[in-house]
């Protein structure tokens, strides 16, 4: 999976000269992220959260550093049962700012979905990741909502509106596209 | 309570009883006894070990020919050690209760949060560790703030939360009130320093020293086990490390002396007197508070005496 990274990293998270783990995703590669990089108070909560995630991780998700920069993050969310993105695996990348958490991460699907609140180039639309977001809030919350706007789409705020147009008119029709397109890009 | 032993025996000598005692220590617990004897500590101990070998058998015979004072400060020793000790011991059994008041007895015997020995085995601790910890930086509330709709943070974190975010409460989102009126909830904060004492100093260290390597930390918690022993050593280090600064002046000041004239001998024998007369006031500046608090607690204890008597006059004549 390449990344295009969106939007400027922050000053901190650049070149990690003493990246000790390796490039894992999860478990193998994040024990060595404790003893490398920033002291900034963004950096620490961001390590805080990495901890918490892997000790307690929300149900089908998992989130982890890219390689040895803390400030960008890939995810995985499980299609939960139940809905046309079953047994689907989307990858999803986060981007935290230099100022979190007073600032929302960017949170963008890397694997194509078929759903009204994510547009083509992966964007999503979710109240809490643009206006709504609060400090309080953590990637675990997030994870936790962008699994329940899969299982549950919203289509008062679109942001693709042919996909909320026949969500709305034509329901099987659309889950038979949905389940298609997780079968094709989503295992 | 503390209650000196020089004191209890002047208190019997004026025939007190247990009560008018216990009356006075409320008057005179204000009274920094305690932090004074440590201080003068530091000086008494100076004299006694010098490094120039040429002075050392002329000095060392005012040490002998004042017994109770080495006496007593090897007392003193002992009694910190043996209560540092005790603190370790309580908190691996006992409540949370007593640790709380063991910590206090510290703080205010040493004036710092960083000698009180770590709780173990609380098993409510990770429930306090994650209900005291702020929402906004992940970690024990450092200057707790709390917001009218109840919710507390660290004050710089809602600070910057509400000019970063707007003015609303991070975790209900209610409209809070400026930043600028934040306050630090004491009871709460208190709490936390009690109860998270190393995790507070490690903030408290971090935030004065922009620049600490971020092994600090981990360093700092893997010593929670024989904290005990360290705060034993390192105050024995800075001691002698006072010592040390002070010797150093006391021979820069004689050699000052030196120059100016006088034949060795003479030089011991101001020495001598010199430190005779150190060791005159420091005692007696020690002897001279506590006849102070006495008389103090006295003229107290007689005005209230007078008021009750007058009291009962004015009771009958009316």
């Amino acid at each position: 999976m390449s990344s295009t990274s969106t939007g400027s990293l922050p000053p901190g998270a650049g070149g990690g000269g003493g990246g000790i783990g390796g490039s894992g995703v999860g478990g193998v590669g994040v024990r060595g992220w404790l003893s490398a990089t920033s002291v900034s108070s963004s950096g620490k909560r961001i390590k805080k959260e990495m901890l918490e995630l892997n000790a307690d991780p929300p149900p089908d998700c998992s989130a982890g550093p890219k390689g040895d920069n803390l400030y960008h993050w890939v995810s995985t969310i499980i299609g939960p049962q139940g809905t046309p993105y079953e047994d689907g695996i989307f990858f999803l990348d986060i981007v935290f700012p230099c100022d979190y958490p007073f600032k929302p991460p960017k949170v963008t699907f890397k694997t194509r979905i078929y759903h009204c609140n994510v547009d083509s180039a992966g964007n999503l639309n979710l109240d809490i990741l643009k206006d709504g977001w609060s400090p309080a809030m953590t990637i675990s919350k997030v994870l936790l909502a962008i699994r329940s706007i899969i299982t549950n789409p919203d289509p008062y705020n679109p942001e693709s509106s042919s996909i909320t147009q026949l969500y709305l008119t034509d329901r099987a029709k659309h889950d038979e596209i949905a389940a298609e397109w997780t079968r094709r890009f989503a295992r | 309570m503390l209650l000196s032993p020089g004191f209890r025996s002047a208190a019997a000598m004026a025939g007190w009883d247990e009560e008018a005692l216990l009356f006075a220590t409320v008057v005179v617990e204000d009274t920094p006894v305690r932090e004074s004897r440590q201080h003068k500590r530091r000086r008494l101990r100076t004299p006694l070990s010098t490094t120039s070998t040429r002075k050392r058998a002329p000095r060392r015979k005012p040490a002998v020919s004042i017994p109770p004072v080495v006496l007593r400060l090897d007392d003193d020793d002992d009694d910190e050690e043996q209560t540092a000790d005790r603190g370790g011991e309580t908190t691996n059994k006992e409540t949370e209760a007593a640790v709380a008041v063991d910590g206090a007895k510290q703080i205010d015997k040493q004036g710092s949060l960083s000698e009180k020995a770590p709780i173990k085995g609380l098993p409510c601790m990770d429930r306090l560790r994650e209900e005291l910890s702020c929402a906004i930086c992940l970690e024990i509330c450092f200057e707790p703030s709390t917001t009218p709709c109840g919710h507390s943070f660290c004050i710089k974190c809602l600070k910057s939360a509400a000019n970063k975010c707007g003015k609303r409460c991070p975790k209900c989102r209610q409209l809070i009130s400026n930043a600028r009126s934040c306050t630090i909830n004491t009871v709460l904060w208190n709490t936390v320093q009690l109860l998270f004492p190393e995790e507070v100093e490690a903030r408290k260290s971090s935030s004065a020293v922009a620049a600490t390597p971020p092994g600090g930390k981990t360093q700092s918690s893997s010593s929670e086990q024989n904290n005990s022993n360290t705060n034993i050593s390192s105050r024995s280090i800075r001691r002698s490390a006072a010592q040390a600064s002070s010797q150093v002046t006391e021979r820069d000041t004689r050699s000052f002396r030196r120059r100016i004239g006088p034949s060795q001998s003479e030089d011991a024998a101001m020495a001598l007197r010199l430190q005779r007369e150190e060791f005159r006031v420091a005692f007696q500046g020690s002897r001279e508070q506590q006849l102070r608090a006495l008389r103090y607690a006295r003229a107290n204890l007689r005005a209230a005496a007078s008021m009750t008597v007058h009291g009962r006059l004015r009771g009958r004549t009316t």
